[in-house]
């Protein structure tokens, strides 16, 4: 496989992740969590490339760290719900630039770890994204009738006699692991950019909520692709151009919206979200 | 320990990173109280991200001396597109992620287009706290005299919207006003801030002092005092040994990322001390409860009063 097939494969694989990740990310609102994770990947990876490991094992190690001090954080009384998360994400960054500044003769690829190299993909991160996203779908299919029920009525959901952390659980382990494996691509700034961006604009078009994760994963790949063929066209940084495409998507789905909110008072009124 | 403290910081490059700390510090403890108690962290940690095409194209127009006013344009930009989407609650948070990475990429390609790509990123993601010159640091006191001043003159009505929003409203006030002078405010001492710290640690000294500060004080005057003082420990604490670590073992330590951990190992200070401290209390119930968070601030406020 060359290289630039690699890259379009991890995107297309990225993209149909996003569908089923980066939908629970925007319906349970979580991507200020997403972000410091992706962000705080940081450090791992760059103590894994000093030992000369594979990356995305230090990432995917720190990532599981990381979660255990957030939720053992968010527990601390008396502040607010969003500190845990500038914690971990100040804490990630600091610990991955001090132990780069001390390794500066090792060759760590700090900007590869920060804004991807989709380009130098290998099939180890391929087989990683591949397996990730084949468990995401087993969830989905199992439990994503009762996912759904916690996520818009999570009082409902304890009253009916389910028990909430096995679903919380269930959302932050795929999340963690969508985040890490998204990292070899976009990196530990734009890792949430491929997950979140395609799943926000299918919020914003979506009629029905059954209808997000499919139009998620279409625009996830759809952007994705594109991203890469810009960055290729305009020999501009691959990582940063997928980022790109993926926030315009959101833009022209809020222009779309806005298009069809402004057609729709001539017509009936239909039954919105 | 081959250095004393004040040996160290009789040096004119610590000297400035010593002031460019305890300017950043004093800002940072003041509109802290903004951020921490409108949960605007993740704002702050988007705003952070949209100055950085900003200090791109500074840089890439007019070197150096570009930077600030790069930043300052890219801050006020995003503070208004922040101030907006915090208007419709819908999808808020998904919505700051998206033009977070957006405004990143953006930078990440503007970068990509120039020469020594992966060095000039490095060291706006990182910051160059001991190389700040004389002329950043002016710089960077009077950015951080204005956000203060912009969170000085709005502090009442930011504190009356952050405890009762709807009375807030029902009283005459605009909300996005208020909000908008908040958010100019976090992005001027963000935009203060970066260049000693850049752009990934920055957010550390906009979230963690205020926190601290919640932590360890019951009192709502002990609150801006409080988050003032821990990032100037830190700071100079952190200089310090980022200094003698550097000239002890002959390696580059980014002194940054020292002052960060420093930070963060007071905050982590402040969380067990804490813990041990209600143990001790026996745990009343009404303070132990994780969801009672939002409600405790103004209780607080009405018993120092």
């Amino acid at each position: 496989m060359s290289y630039f097939t690699r890259a379009v494969i991890e995107l297309i694989l990225l993209g149909l992740l996003s569908g089923i990740a980066g939908t629970l990310i925007v319906l349970r609102r979580r991507s200020f969590f997403a972000v410091a994770l992706s962000h705080a990947t940081f450090p791992g990876g760059v103590v894994f490339a000093v030992a000369g490991y594979n990356l995305l094992i230090g990432q995917a190690l720190f990532a599981v760290l990381l979660v255990l001090i957030m939720t053992l954080l968010a527990r601390v009384p008396g502040q607010g719900r969003q500190v845990a998360s500038g914690v971990v994400l100040s804490f990630g960054f600091a610990l991955g630039a001090l132990l780069a500044s001390l390794n500066s003769g090792l060759g760590v690829p700090v900007e590869a770890l920060l804004v991807g190299s989709p380009l130098s993909v290998t099939d180890s991160d391929l087989a990683a994204a591949a397996a990730v996203l084949l468990l995401t779908l087993v969830v989905a299919v199992a439990a994503g009738r009762r996912i759904l029920f916690h996520t818009f009525d999570p009082v409902g959901f304890e009253a009916a006699g389910f028990r909430s952390w096995p679903v919380e659980l269930a959302v932050t382990g795929i999340i963690a692991a969508s985040v890490v494996v998204a990292m070899p691509a976009v990196g530990a700034v734009l890792g949430v950019a491929v997950l979140i961006g395609p799943a926000a604009a299918a919020r914003v078009l979506a009629p029905r909520v059954q209808w997000i994760p499919p139009l998620a994963a279409s625009l996830g790949v759809a952007a994705g692709l594109a991203g890469l063929w810009a960055s290729r066209a305009f020999d501009i940084a691959a990582g940063g151009s997928i980022g790109l495409a993926m926030s315009a998507v959101y833009v022209l789905a809020l222009l779309l919206r806005r298009i069809a909110d402004a057609i729709r008072p001539l017509s009936p009124p239909q039954p919105s979200l | 320990m081959d250095f004393g403290l004040l040996d160290a910081f009789s040096l004119p490059f610590m000297a400035r990173a010593l002031g460019t700390v305890a300017v950043l510090a004093v800002a940072a403890g003041i509109v802290g109280i903004g951020i921490s108690f409108r949960e605007l962290e993740f704002v702050s940690d988007g705003l952070v991200h949209a100055v950085f095409p900003g200090l791109v194209i500074g840089a890439a127009v007019g070197g150096t001396a570009g930077l600030l006013p790069g930043a300052v344009v890219a801050a006020l930009a995003a503070a208004v597109l922040f101030t907006v989407l915090g208007a419709e609650d819908s999808g808020r948070d998904a919505a700051i992620a998206v033009v977070l990475t957006g405004l990143f990429s953006l930078g990440v390609v503007l970068v990509s287009r120039q020469q020594g790509y992966v060095s000039q990123l490095q060291e706006l993601l990182f910051g160059r706290l001991l190389t700040v010159t004389e002329l950043q640091l002016w710089q960077i006191v009077a950015v951080s005299l204005i956000a203060v001043t912009l969170m000085a003159l709005t502090l009442r009505a930011q504190l009356f919207r952050a405890f009762d929003p709807a009375g807030f409203e029902a009283a005459g006030f605009g909300p996005r006003r208020t909000d908008l002078a908040l958010i100019s405010s976090i992005a001027l001492l963000t935009v203060a801030g970066v260049q000693a710290l850049g752009v990934l640690m920055v957010v550390a000294l906009l979230t963690v002092p205020m926190a601290v500060s919640r932590l360890v004080s019951r009192r709502f005057s002990l609150l801006i005092p409080i988050a003032i003082l821990v990032p100037l420990l830190a700071g100079s604490l952190g200089l310090w040994l980022a200094f003698d670590w550097s000239v002890g073992t002959g390696a580059t330590v980014s002194a940054g990322a020292v002052v960060v951990l420093v930070l963060l190992a007071i905050y982590g200070i402040a969380v067990l001390g804490g813990g041990a401290a209600r143990a001790v209390r026996g745990v009343r119930g009404r303070l132990g409860r994780p969801g009672g968070i939002g409600r405790r601030g103004p209780s607080t406020a009405r018993r120092a009063g």
